[in-house]
């Protein structure tokens, strides 16, 4: 099927999210470009995703590691130019991967010449593009999201002498989205990467764009009246293109970004991901359960983003106190891992590097409902660098062999980008791609087979979801149902071997096809349903009748 | 492991099922019922919040051992949902908090309950257990971390609770219980004898391991042996304050079950712990938490007059059993004191120790049938009781203490002529 026939493609989507400059260094610069990224197309392709979500590429003073845009229609010319993007894009489109791109719309780098324009005279026509004020006392209900770094929302600028808007870092401020030249600038910036071909866009940091007195500034009506005409323009000129929305709120919060269908076709959902970590460490699936219960119904074209971790910290925002408490105590006693409200590790490391862990953990992700994404190296394994500032540990180069610059670049290692992980545990010696391709039982070749399963059925993608409740506590179980097609998933989140009565009574008569092997297990009687399972195992059961 | 063994036998197919689901938890509390709707609802509730409150991170289980229940107690201690506790007390539960419950066959007794609570504790590898009574009517939550924290912090094996009671309140632990096990066993356990108590598994195992389970009892004060096997084990005990203890009220016809479990129980224990206690002298302080009691003064009708009228009666009527039981001298004395008026009655403090020790060796020796002796000492008590009641009538609360630091010292003292009459009969 041709790739935009299929409106709905992001429902079946395993998306790999990759930062180019991590990657792959095609040039000996020593930082990650788009030749390198397609280099590599053919081993995403091996391993079985089908889109790839890469962060921001455009030019920039990263300070923000790309957050902070200095000019939307075009490339940082660190990762080469808009026609090795284009080139990328075609290599991309030519495997059946589609492509989500970044699109920052809150606001731009201080560096931005819309900024420069804004700031230098109070009459410039762009002045109105920002958000000024006199004082530094408007929006006082707006809480600060980048507690280690900021003490308030307004910042002082000396050159216009007047206070502007920033939600995050100083140097990002926002855009004023009640000035219709700022929204239909937006829309031509989407467009310019739309009609280049680019599937999708993860918008960053959608809940801030208006400001409103006496509000806490995020959710507003008004910033949902843009969100939706930006839909209703990408569904006019570019049907089959998909926003997906980083919002990083309570399930009931975000449910307005669905809109009836008509906002966003994805959002990632924020507040499980932690819980997934809690109900491991708990050996209860209570956290999963309860937050999904508490997730509503989105309309039939919308999706679920799940992830369990990404380019940022493990953000405990959508937790509560007593539950971040544990978190931390659970997962980053060394306070140096903390940032933010949240936790600046990888998975493998966070999990201590414990396979079945690690497994269980991705088999939650592709089998519960939502998109999976997968963050680059994190199939493998790959560990992280406390050491290094801000959420810079968790963007190392990706390690592809235990030879010079772990393959990522022959650059001399001291004009990487970022030093590699070097540690005996997770260095690049020791876990890379090349080693995990030639090891038949590496995470590397685990995760390719789980891939593969879980592309054999629409069902995880599209399908409804059932919990059963089993007595015992320590196992989550829930069928998957699309059509006639019935899928049991079956997870022990103890790291003990347990023993499961589920109640199927509502299945009689089928038999278990365990997925990954495809053997049978027993017929479904009246009775419970004993499974006896091993510490951290999971399985998938395609129940069939006969 | 052939006790093991016959745990698991002891316990139905559908509960360990449910113990099953449980698995392993750090925290257990355990809830002996019978036919205790009344208050069952409101403690379940508590002590859910108590372990929201205390024990936030711990795994934790509710174990309810009934022992036949007709007025659904079983129901409302499974029932009780923890989101009933949430909305008034703002708690958050991180985990699954069970609620699980199982009717043995027999007739209500806490030896099996209590067995059962235990052989849970066991299978379930309980790190702290606790036990509480369905009739704490004024149960706090903060019970739990009192009970449950000398265990899980301080290493301790045993906690049992000291109270705010009023000075005539538990007369039987007052004069008896509390001064006989200090002077006998030489730790100064203020509630030996207690529906309330937190242990940890190594105690809770010993003790499963090493009950006669079967002796016909029904496991009569089994929590006073439970406290005995803890000081005979050498287990570590501590004491922690509770605050004031409602209780329901007793008839006078409740004297002679209160003496079987308490005194029947502790001259029971005698015999095979005797080298343990006859080795003994003095007594220690047992660590405590918060106060070491409180004492309430407020006045309290007590009917006295009936109470030396029933010991002089009793004197009289059960001469004959006496005669077996008691020393000549003693019982002279007794019927001495039995013909004095109210103002010069007095049983004093020494006598009262000698009748007790008699009775004990008594009791070893099975003079008479050993129910018949216990039910023997209930006129006597009652003797003793008044005294108590004419002594302090107008004391303070520290002359309440002094009273009975010096009945103690008292039992204390006279330790060898029990251990005279123990050995003479060897």
């Amino acid at each position: 099927m041709p790739l935009h026939q299929d409106v709905l493609w992001y429902k079946d989507a395993i998306v790999y999210q990759v930062h180019v400059r991590t990657f792959q260094d095609s040039n000996g610069d020593g930082i990650g470009d788009f030749p390198g990224l397609e280099e590599k197309l053919d081993y995403l392709l091996e391993l079985g995703i089908n889109a790839i979500w890469l962060m921001p590429f455009f030019p920039s003073p990263l300070r923000d590691d790309g957050y902070d845009i200095a000019d939307y229609s075009t490339v940082h010319s660190s990762y080469g130019t808009l026609e090795d993007f284009r080139k990328l894009l075609g290599s991309a489109h030519d495997r059946g991967i589609r492509v989500i791109i970044e699109m920052v719309l809150n606001h731009t780098s201080d560096q931005h010449p819309w900024f420069q324009e804004s700031r230098s005279s109070k009459d410039n026509p762009r002045r109105d593009w920002y958000v000024w004020s006199d004082t530094n006392t408007r929006y006082q209900g707006t809480r600060i999201i980048f507690l280690d770094a900021e003490t308030s929302n307004w910042a002082w600028d000396p050159i216009s002498t007047s206070y502007y808007w920033h939600r995050f870092f100083s140097h990002q401020p926002d855009l004023n989205y009640d000035n219709p030249a700022v929204r239909e600038q937006m829309w031509n910036v989407m467009k310019f990467w739309l009609e280049m071909g680019v599937d999708a866009f993860r918008l960053d940091a959608v809940p801030y764009l208006v400001e409103r007195e006496g509000t806490n500034c995020e959710n507003l009506l008004e910033t949902h009246e843009i969100l939706k005409e930006l839909r209703r323009q990408l569904d006019e000129h570019f049907p089959g293109r998909m926003l997906l929305a980083e919002a990083n709120q309570w399930p009931a919060d975000l449910r307005p970004y669905f809109g009836d269908g008509d906002e966003f076709h994805m959002a990632f959902h924020f507040p499980l991901m932690p819980r997934m970590f809690m109900g491991l460490k708990l050996e209860d699936r209570k956290p999963i359960t309860e937050i999904l219960q508490q997730t509503p119904e989105i309309p039939p074209s919308c999706q679920w983003s799940l992830f369990l971790r990404n380019h940022d910290e493990l953000t405990l925002e959508m937790v509560t106190d007593e539950e971040r408490d544990y978190m931390y105590d659970m997962y980053a006693q060394d306070k140096t891992m903390r940032l933010n409200l949240g936790i600046r590790r990888r998975l493998a490391p966070l999990l201590n590097n414990d396979r079945r862990r690690i497994e269980l953990m991705n088999g939650m992700l592709m089998s519960l409902p939502g998109t999976p994404i997968i963050y680059y190296g994190d199939e493998i394994g790959m560990g992280d660098n406390i050491n290094l500032g801000d959420r810079n540990g968790v963007r190392t180069p990706m390690q592809w062999s235990g030879e010079w610059n772990g393959g990522f670049s022959a650059a001399d290692p001291e004009h990487l980008y970022a030093p590699l992980i070097q540690d005996p545990v997770y260095g690049y010696p020791a876990v890379n791609v090349l080693r995990q391709k030639a090891s038949e039982h590496s995470l590397l070749n685990w995760m390719r087979s789980i891939i593969t399963v879980r592309r054999s059925t629409a069902v995880f993608g599209r399908g409804s979801i059932e919990f059963l409740y089993p007595a015992n506590h320590r196992i989550l179980a829930y069928v998957r149902r699309l059509g006639n097609e019935a899928v049991l998933v079956v997870n022990n989140l103890s790291g003990t071997a347990q023993a499961v009565e589920l109640d199927l009574r509502r299945y009689k008569g089928n038999i278990l096809i365990e997925m990954s092997g495809q053997n049978m297990f027993p017929r479904v009687g009246d009775q419970p349903y004993l499974l006896t399972m091993g510490p951290y195992q999971f399985y998938w059961f395609r129940l069939r009748r006969v | 492991m052939e006790t093991k063994l016959a745990e698991e036998t002891f316990l139905t197919d559908d509960f360990l099922r449910q113990l099953i689901n449980v698995g392993e938890v750090d925290i257990l509390v355990g809830l002996p019922t019978h036919n205790n709707a009344k208050t069952i609802g409101s403690i379940v509730h508590t002590i859910q919040s108590g372990i929201l409150q205390c024990f936030p991170r711990e795994r934790a289980v509710i174990i309810n051992a009934d022992g036949g229940s007709r007025d659904g107690s079983t129901e409302l201690v499974t029932g009780a949902s923890i989101d009933d506790v949430r909305p008034a007390s703002n708690l958050y539960a991180l985990r699954t908090l069970h609620a699980i419950s199982t009717q043995y066959a027999s007739s209500p007794a806490s030896g099996v309950a209590l067995r059962t609570i235990l052989a849970a504790a066991e299978l379930l590898r309980a790190k702290a257990c606790v036990v509480l009574s369905p009739e704490s009517a004024n149960i706090e939550p903060e019970w739990l971390a009192k009970l449950l924290h000398p265990v899980r912090r301080d290493g301790f094996d045993l906690v049992t609770p000291t109270y705010r009671r009023h000075k005539f309140e538990g007369l039987l632990i007052t004069n008896l219980l509390y001064p006989m096990v200090r002077a006998l066993y030489g730790v100064g356990i203020r509630e030996a004898y207690t529906p309330e108590f937190g242990f940890s598994s190594r105690l809770g195992s010993h003790f499963l391991a090493q009950n006669a389970w079967n002796d016909g009892t029904g496991g009569t004060g089994v929590e006073l042996r439970f406290a005995l096997a803890a000081i005979a084990g050498g287990y570590r005990i501590c004491q922690s304050f509770l605050g004031e203890k409602d209780h329901i009220e007793r008839h006078a016809a409740d004297l002679v079950p209160a003496l079987r479990q308490t005194v029947g129980t502790l001259f029971s224990a005698l015999e095979p712990d005797f080298p343990v206690w006859s080795t003994v002298a003095g007594s220690r302080p047992v660590p405590t938490t918060g106060a070491d009691q409180e004492v309430l003064l407020e006045p309290l009708r007590v009917n006295r007059k009936r109470l030396r009228e029933m010991f002089s009666t009793g004197v009289a009527e059960l001469e004959s059993v006496f005669e077996s039981i008691l020393s000549p001298s003693t019982l002279a004395e007794l019927q001495r004191i039995a013909r004095q008026g109210e103002e010069e009655f007095h049983y004093s403090g020494e006598l009262w120790v000698k009748t007790v020790y008699e009775f004990a060796a008594a009791y070893q020796r099975s003079v008479i049938s050993r129910d018949h002796i216990i039910q023997a000492l209930a006129p006597i008590f009652r003797g003793r009781a008044f005294t108590f009641l004419m002594e302090n009538r107008d004391a303070s609360a520290e002359d309440v203490e002094n009273n009975i630091e010096g009945l103690c010292l008292e039992f204390e003292r006279l330790k060898p002529y029990l251990l005279q009459m123990w050995k003479s009969r060897e």
